[in-house]
């Protein structure tokens, strides 16, 4: 009779994490992992790699039509605001130029379109990669610290829907990787 | 990968064409000059400050790309450099003004006639013979920068080791950063002289910077058209990627961004000041045509351009950026009329007109297209001289795979 096998549940780990010794072979690794279907993936080294966008799949970032909203909005609250003051709050004339004068309008409204466009830069950064983040499951692999050095790694979550702990684990040690771990909740 | 890295010879037929047309338009521009003197030279001062700017546009991208560095300096480096040794032919394109600057500058009958006070005053700065002397060391100390550049340029394709090379790429990153300044004076002082003394009682401070910036995109918009021809043919095909010209479109979109930033500036400052001196400028140019054209060139040389060249896919289509990029050097002249065509024709500075009736004549379009035609021609012959790329610059290999990256 075979020993009945030891099967984790999707709930107990987060997902599984290879690891890799050159940015190349990360690479190589991403291509295939996206061609397998995988979607809920990652990747991590030291620096950045230009084609990883690519290798993984990762669609490209909302954050620059966040942006361009941003800028629009600081326009017309920049432009709306001078004009509720200047024209309909409290009308008084400077310098004998019209109550709407836009050219002395601009430099206010475009201050406030960079404003508000550089703040929906930074904020929309880091909303969108979900930050600040106190507690990452990927830490719980001691190795993981050399991702900053000199090692590469690359992770598929347990919460993506082709996940199945053996036959995933079985994939990523096809890959060549140096070594796979569980990477706990 | 070829060797030698030779200009394509689908080069050769524009080249012909464009020498084909330019006659035609120069003498058929010299010949106005003796049926419509004033109006023949208007549109030839149109004509050679828009090509002109191209030219010296391209010097100026020479100095900025050494000073900076990066991979889109090194594939635009060799266009810049064809740009900037066509500043010969430029001088002699500059001969007519120089012969009808009486014609041409209603300042130069004033200083003769020593009738206007703030010409007066000026003294011999403003005197024709000054006028002349000065715009010929603009040409020689152009000309100097332009050529020590190329020589270089030259001579590091023929180094034979990576360290001679790299000698003479640092020598002309030293020179560049004095250079840039030296050339901001030299593009204040010949827009001042040639360009702002069509309205001898006006001044603008800001007036040189509007050619700095307005002149590096003239070249860049013009660089982009030819790269784009270039990028689909041998040899360049296997240098240049999608990234070069997004890096370019990035820059397109700032000097696009810089040009109305100062011809803002210019604006709001004359207009919060509402001094009777200064106005006038725009008082004319906001009625009737020519206030449209302002319109115009708010829209289309800065808005339009401006909200396409933020679009990431839009820069990294070479096609695409050679068609914005020619659609703005369409602006540029307009930007240029737009300055000349109001400004007031021989015997009407002392009338001190606050309206202009829209004028445009023949002389507008024949001789941009004319001294176009001969400029090119020149260009391309200066562009087939020499490798199309700097391929024994220690950043070659790597501004080639920057390129091809993502």
């Amino acid at each position: 009779m075979k020993p009945p096998r030891i099967r984790l549940m999707k709930d107990n780990i987060y997902g599984l994490m290879a690891e890799f010794d050159s940015s190349t072979e990360l690479v190589e690794a991403a291509e295939k992992v996206r061609d397998a279907g995988y979607t809920k993936t990652d990747a991590f080294s030291p620096f950045p790699i230009h084609e990883m966008d690519e290798a993984l799949g990762i669609k490209r970032s909302i954050l620059s039509y966040l942006v361009f909203g941003g800028g629009i909005t600081g326009l017309l609250l920049g432009l709306g605001l001078q004009y509720y003051t200047h024209v309909i709050d409290y009308p008084i004339i400077v310098g004998g130029r019209p109550h709407f004068s836009l050219p002395a309008f601009v430099p206010p409204a475009y201050e406030l379109t960079i404003l508000l466009a550089s703040f929906t830069a930074v904020l929309g950064m880091l909303f969108l990669n979900g930050l600040p983040r106190p507690y990452h499951p990927v830490f719980n692999v001691p190795r993981f610290n050399l991702a900053s050095r000199e090692k590469f790694f690359l992770l598929i979550e347990s919460a993506d829907p082709q996940f199945d702990y053996p036959e995933t684990r079985e994939f990523m040690e096809s890959l060549e990787a140096q070594e796979v771990f569980i990477v706990d909740e | 990968m070829s060797d030698t890295y030779q200009a394509p010879d689908s080069l050769n037929r524009l080249q012909t064409a464009a020498l084909g047309i330019g006659g035609i338009g120069v003498l058929a521009s010299l010949a106005g000059m003796f049926l419509q003197p004033e109006q023949a030279l208007r549109g030839w001062l149109l004509g050679f400050i828009f090509w002109a700017g191209i030219g010296f546009g391209g010097l100026g991208i020479l100095l900025l790309q050494y000073v900076t560095g990066g991979a889109w300096g090194v594939v635009i480096r060799r266009v810049a450099e064809a740009c900037s040794r066509t500043i010969p032919v430029l001088f002699v394109l500059f001969l007519p003004i120089i012969f009808g600057i009486y014609t041409l500058y209603d300042w130069a009958n004033l200083a003769l006639a020593g009738t206007d006070k703030a010409i007066e005053w000026r003294g011999w700065y403003m005197e024709p013979t000054w006028w002349i002397v000065r715009a010929i060391l603009y040409f020689v100390i152009l000309y100097l920068m332009a050529h020590f550049l190329n020589k270089w340029s030259l001579q590091q394709d023929k180094a034979d080791t990576p360290e001679k090379a790299g000698e003479l790429l640092g020598m002309a990153t030293k020179v560049s950063g004095p250079g840039i300044v030296l050339y901001v004076m030299l593009v204040t002082f010949l827009s001042v002289d040639w360009m702002m003394t069509l309205e001898p009682h006006w001044f603008s401070t800001i007036w040189g910077f509007l050619f700095v910036a307005g002149w590096a995109l003239s070249c860049f918009c013009f660089s982009v058209a030819v790269l784009a021809h270039l990028s689909t043919r041998s040899p360049l095909n296997e240098v240049i990627g999608k990234r070069h010209f997004h890096d370019i479109g990035k820059l397109m979109l700032a000097l696009v961004m810089v040009w109305a930033y100062f011809n803002f500036s210019q604006y709001l400052i004359i207009w919060s000041g509402n001094l009777t001196e200064e106005t006038p400028f725009y008082l004319v140019r906001s009625k009737g045509t020519w206030g449209a054209i302002g319109l115009t060139l708010i829209f289309f040389h800065f808005a339009f351009p401006f909200l396409i060249l933020l679009m990431q896919d839009f820069k990294r289509r070479a096609k695409w950026l050679a068609a914005l990029a020619i659609f703005i050097l369409f602006m540029r002249l307009l930007d240029m009329f737009y300055i000349i065509g109001p400004s007031p024709m021989v015997g009407e500075v002392s009338k001190h007109l606050l309206e202009v009736p829209f004028r445009v004549s023949i002389w507008d379009v024949v001789a941009p297209i004319g001294i176009g035609g001969v400029w090119f021609w020149w260009f391309v012959r200066e562009l087939k001289r020499r490798p199309i790329v700097p391929f024994n610059d220690p950043m070659f290999q790597n501004a080639i795979k920057h390129g091809k990256g993502h």
